[in-house]
């Protein structure tokens, strides 16, 4: 149960952490170094079981029906980076709370760090594919948040975006390349995979696997061709730096190169791929560390050139390089994340990191400055230091792959030896020497454990180079083992081998870089270059540029080829492919309708003729005369109800009548919105052709889509019913839903859930058009009062609208439409009562009491109105929804389903017998709800005149404002 | 559907006689509405209609009912309560619009940009009959 717990406790404290107090500094630090420091303990736990070669697994039910189950393994290699997970964790967590400034958001970069602790951890314990490309992609994003951490800086989110772009979209390629492996071997289990090796070398799909999963481990590891990104990475504060680009990010590649090496190596193409990028990286990084001027740069480059020697390690594919691939990964980790934090350090006392003014600082930091030797001393490859044994096992290994005449790759890695020295020498440079410039701060000492990671890690540096079979050769050996098993190499772990090839190698090495250094900065001296030489050119960085500007333009190219901005263009396409679609399909089976004329009742007809001449006009004076067009809108609204009505549908025609109502009404008061249209005659413009020709096809169109559309609403209502469940709802409306009016009981019993989204849907509307017209600005030229307002003639402006209807010449109207009130209110609540058993219901009472209310609107105006009735639209939408929800809810006190309903029997002492179903509060909440959105529209329409004729405008007394 | 065959006789003659006047009522305010040449004049074809003219059929549908199902059935005089409660207001509110449409066509009072009575008064006689 250790490993779950150990996977799941970085990502609860993270959350944790993110919900702490910006200013819980302590507290953060506390939590995340507790965090790191017990799962450390809890690993360390482990080193028995791994020791005596156990492996150590987790399985959970994942995705069975899949063959997916999440599994945790846990063996000497996964054990190892685990330790460097979290032991550098932790160092960096004692370091960045002296690093990270007091106006940092602390809270936030632990939270970060502890989820990509977690991610990590989920990735090397992976014992699935599947799962281990997921984490892999998590470590990705929580990297992304970490690099562009100072997200204000321009090159932080710069580097993070980049980071990511190419990290991630190599966590894609894995992903497909462990889906083909997965199907080779039949299983994404990792043991199974492992134990299948030769299946999959000798498989067609070998390559492509080969080189999706490459990808995926060169992109994190920061290969040629896509290190680009780790110098950019460097914008991240530098525990950052030091965690991701030592310990951790960096090494997942290298990491995934090293599990799946049982699998996937010994083959051409992995030596090729491999080998070769890890090559051209190990130059390049090596090269252009040199001539970096900041540390940090030089840092990157020299982690990529590392890597890349861990690559070529890999890529050889002997026994014996792979242990020298995991001893240079243990080693790198522990030098360069000490180099990262001294550099930090400098930073941090200096104010600077630029290597062109840094001089002498060893005089005034004498112990980092000694920290800071020692490990650029491994880095270099100094014996007794951890990096000269491992970069002599690499020595040792180049030798071998070209066997007795191909020297090539011996001459490579020397280079790379005499590169590597010149960088550590500039790098150390900066602690000798008389300062030059005045630096930004006077450079000091820092605190006592800030240095103490640094302290610590070139401590392990010093064990493991002077005492290696002591300190390191049990958990190397672990590691080895896991990944080799049974043809485990013989291999010594010594200081001194004698004098052989290799360790004169190291001594060239060394001896050629000081000599290297010297001559550069006789004859071309890196601090007067601001470009690295020979290899400027060719940026990746630029590339991947390009390739995103080159995205871009495409991507707008395309929206520019098929999208627009103007609405006619799409409603024409969509229209032509609906006649096409419908011509194409439609036609050649029309001959089979029967004469729609043939038992056509003549009244019925003449209602219909009716509907279609109002809709015909409504369309044909829609685009000059809107009041017109609304009333004939009006006018086939009422005719759709009288043919509910006619039907047989009264429930229907009922809510259609206030339907149609309430949207006249209210489309009434939009118009005051709309700006004037008018032709004026006196200009006598004329139309030219082209518009003719234009409006001519578009009426074409139009007609032509109608009469399709019609006609095939036609043939569908002529179809014969098929089984429907109307009979169903008509048989068990009464009995089981406890009510007579089928329709009502069908609304909120038997697809009370539908209703339920309905009433949903419709608050959510109400309430965006609230917030559309909150901040909705009319056209200038519908800004000012409409005339009618402000013509003198009329003796009404100067009264308020209250007052009118109140005294003036709305005095009849106003009694007449105040007594009617309560009688609507009344009715509202007749319909609502008897809804269950007769037509009527919650929705049409609903609209009844809103058209009651926006009767008063009308009559005296919002601010009267709502000087007198306190509406508070919003509460009656919330108390809608949640009465509905809340009697759905209750069912399951009862433990029924959602929404069951029951009738309740009440025996009344004056009322007598009452059935109370609880499907009636349900249908109470959807009465609400439809008054409360139908009021939030009408009080918005209402508020845009009060509040826009505030603004400063020609009428601004006080008098005639509010007359809207 | 049709119930007037089990009427007795002198209800039969009551509704279709009130039918008929209602209906004859209701067909001559719509002519009216339609024909008639100032607005002011063409106003009172909606107030005949729903005066007498469902006064009438409002009486035929009552009697109708009372004497098909044997027992006095006064819904309709609820139908007449809110007829006259709304009606009339309707009509107010629309002859007050043409009032004031006239007013300021002839009093020669501030006519802007986009005057929706931008045209003068259908007829002399509106603005006799304004006087």
């Amino acid at each position: 149960m250790l490993l779950p717990v150990l996977l799941i406790l970085p990502f609860a404290c993270s959350v944790i952490a993110a919900c702490m107090p910006a200013d819980a500094r302590n507290r953060e630090v506390w939590l995340a170094g507790l965090v790191s420091f017990g799962s450390l303990i809890g690993v360390a736990s482990l080193f028995p079981r791994i020791s005596a070669g156990e492996v150590i697994r987790y399985e959970a039910a994942w995705m069975p029906a899949y063959g997916l189950d999440f599994v945790l393994r846990v063996d000497g290699l996964a054990w190892l980076f685990m330790v460097l997970v979290l032991g550098i964790g932790l160092l960096v967590v004692l370091y960045a709370h002296y690093y990270m400034s007091p106006e940092d958001p602390v809270p936030r970069f632990f939270s970060f760090l502890l989820a990509f602790m977690g991610a990590m951890l989920g990735v090397v314990m992976s014992g699935n594919l599947i799962q281990l490309a997921v984490f892999w992609e998590l470590t990705s994003v929580t990297s992304f948040l970490l690099i562009g951490y100072w997200h204000h800086r321009a090159d932080a989110r710069r580097g993070a975006r980049m980071a990511f772009t190419v990290t991630a979209s190599g966590g894609l390629c894995l992903f497909a390349g462990v889906v083909i492996l997965g199907r080779i071997v039949g299983s994404y289990d990792l043991d199974v995979v492992l134990a299948a090796g030769d299946q999959v070398r000798v498989h067609a799909l070998y390559f492509p696997a080969l080189l999706l999963i490459v990808l995926g481990a060169l992109t994190k590891s920061a290969q040629f061709p896509f290190h680009f990104w780790l110098p950019h990475a460097m914008a991240a504060p530098t525990p950052v730096s030091a965690y991701l680009h030592s310990a951790t990010m960096v090494k997942a590649g290298v990491f995934l190169l090293m599990r799946l090496w049982p699998v996937l190596s010994g083959t051409e193409e992995w030596t090729w791929l491999v080998a070769g990028a890890g090559v051209c990286t190990l130059m390049i990084g090596s090269f252009a560390a040199i001539f970096q001027h900041d540390i940090k740069g030089l840092l990157a480059y020299s982690t990529i050139s590392h890597l890349g020697l861990i690559t070529v390690l890999l890529g050889i594919g002997t026994p014996l390089a792979m242990v020298a691939a995991i001893f240079h990964t243990i080693n790198h980790a522990t030098f360069k994340a000490s180099l990262f934090m001294a550099a930090g350090i400098i930073d941090h006392e200096t104010g600077s990191r630029d290597m062109r003014i840094l001089r002498g600082l060893g005089r005034h930091m004498p112990i980092t400055a000694t920290l800071a030797i020692v490990a650029s001393g491994a880095m270099a490859g100094v014996p007794l230091l951890n990096g000269f044994l491992s970069k002599e096992m690499f020595f040792a290994e180049t030798m071998l792959v070209g066997g007795d005449t191909n020297w090539w790759m011996s001459v490579a890695a020397l280079a790379m030896g005499v590169f590597s020295v010149t960088y550590s020498l500039r790098f150390i440079n900066v602690f000798f020497g008389r300062p030059q410039v005045e630096l930004p701060r006077e450079p000091h000492e820092p605190p006592r454990w800030m240095r103490f990671p640094v302290e610590l890690l070139v401590l392990l540096c010093l064990i493991v180079g002077v005492l290696p079979a002591l300190s390191i050769d049990q958990i190397l050996y672990n590691a080895v083992y896991a990944v080799q098993g049974a043809q485990m190499p013989a291999y010594d772990l010594a200081v001194w081998h004698g004098f052989n090839v290799p360790l004169a190698m190291s001594l060239a090495a060394l001896v050629g870089g000081a000599l290297f250094y010297r001559l550069l900065r006789r004859r071309f001296n890196p601090d007067q270059h601001d470009h690295v030489p020979l290899i400027h050119r060719f940026s990746g960085a630029q590339a991947y540029e390009n390739v995103m500007s080159g995205l871009s333009i495409g991507a707008d190219f395309l929206i520019r080829l098929f999208g627009t901005t103007r609405i006619q263009p799409q409603l024409l396409c969509m229209i032509v492919a609906m006649v096409a679609m419908i011509a194409v399909l439609g036609l050649p089976s029309s001959r089979h309708l029967a004469d729609p004329f043939a038992n056509l009742d003549p009244l019925f007809g003449l209602l219909l003729a009716i509907g279609c001449i109002c809709a015909v006009a409504a369309a044909w004076q829609a685009k000059y005369h809107r009041l017109a067009a609304l009333a004939l809108l009006g006018g086939t609204g009422i005719v759709v109800s009288v043919v509910f009505l006619w039907l047989s549908a009264p429930d229907l025609a009922l809510t259609q009548l206030m339907v149609e109502t309430v949207t006249t009404v209210l489309l009434l008061l939009g118009l005051r919105w709309l700006p004037p249209r008018i032709t004026p005659k006196e200009l006598a413009i004329e139309v030219p052709r082209s518009v003719w020709l234009r409006r001519s096809r578009d009426f074409v169109l139009a007609v032509v889509g109608g009469t399709l559309l019609a006609g095939t609403t036609y043939a569908i209502l002529l179809r014969p019913a098929t089984d429907t469940i109307s009979d169903f709802f008509l048989l068990r409306a009464l009995s089981e839903g406890g009510g007579t009016n089928a329709v009502n009981v069908l609304l909120v019993d038997f697809r009370g859930f539908d209703t339920m989204g309905e009433v949903t849907v419709l608050a959510a509307v109400a309430l965006t058009v609230y917030a559309l017209l909150r901040r909705f600005r009319p056209a200038p030229e519908s800004l000012t009062q409409p005339e009618q307002q402000t013509n003198p003639v009329d003796p009404a402006i100067t009264q308020t609208p209250g007052k009118q209807a109140w005294s003036g010449y709305l005095m009849v109207a106003g009694v007449y439409l105040r007594l009617l009130l309560p009688f609507m209110l009344m009715f509202a609540a007749y319909l609502f009562l008897r809804g269950h058993n007769l037509p009527g219901g919650g929705f049409v009472a609903g609209l009844v009491f809103a058209v009651a209310i926006i009767l008063q609107y009308m009559l005296a105006g919002a601010i009267w109105v709502e000087g007198h009735l306190n509406l508070r639209p919003f509460r009656w939408l919330g108390l809608g929804l949640i009465t509905a929800c809340a009697t759905g809810l209750g069912a399951w006190i009862f433990g029924y389903p959602f929404l069951t309903s029951h009738t309740l029997h009440l025996d009344l002492p004056v009322l007598g017998e009452l059935h109370v179903p609880s499907a009636f509060f349900f249908d109470l909440g959807v009465f609400s709800v439809v008054v409360g959105s139908t009021m939030l529209i009408l009080i918005a329409l209402a508020h845009q005149s009060i509040r826009s004729h505030r603004q400063p405008g020609k009428n601004a007394e006080p008098g005639t404002q509010e007359a809207a | 559907m049709n119930g007037l065959e089990t009427l007795p006789a002198w209800a039969a003659i009551i509704v279709i006689g009130m039918l008929v006047l209602g209906g004859a009522i209701v067909l001559i305010g719509a002519l009216g509405l339609m024909r008639l040449p100032t607005f002011y004049q063409r106003i009172h074809g909606p107030a005949i209609t729903v005066t007498l003219g469902a006064g009438a059929i409002l009486i035929a549908s009552m009697v109708y009912f009372t004497a098909a199902q044997s027992r006095l059935v006064v819904h309709e005089l609820l139908i007449t309560l809110f007829i006259m409660m709304t009606a009339p207001v309707v009509s107010m509110l629309i002859m007050r619009a043409a009032v004031y449409r006239d007013l300021r066509g002839h009093k020669g009072g501030f006519v802007g940009e986009g005057d929706v009575y931008r045209q003068a008064p259908d007829t002399p006689e509106d603005a006799a009959a304004e006087k």
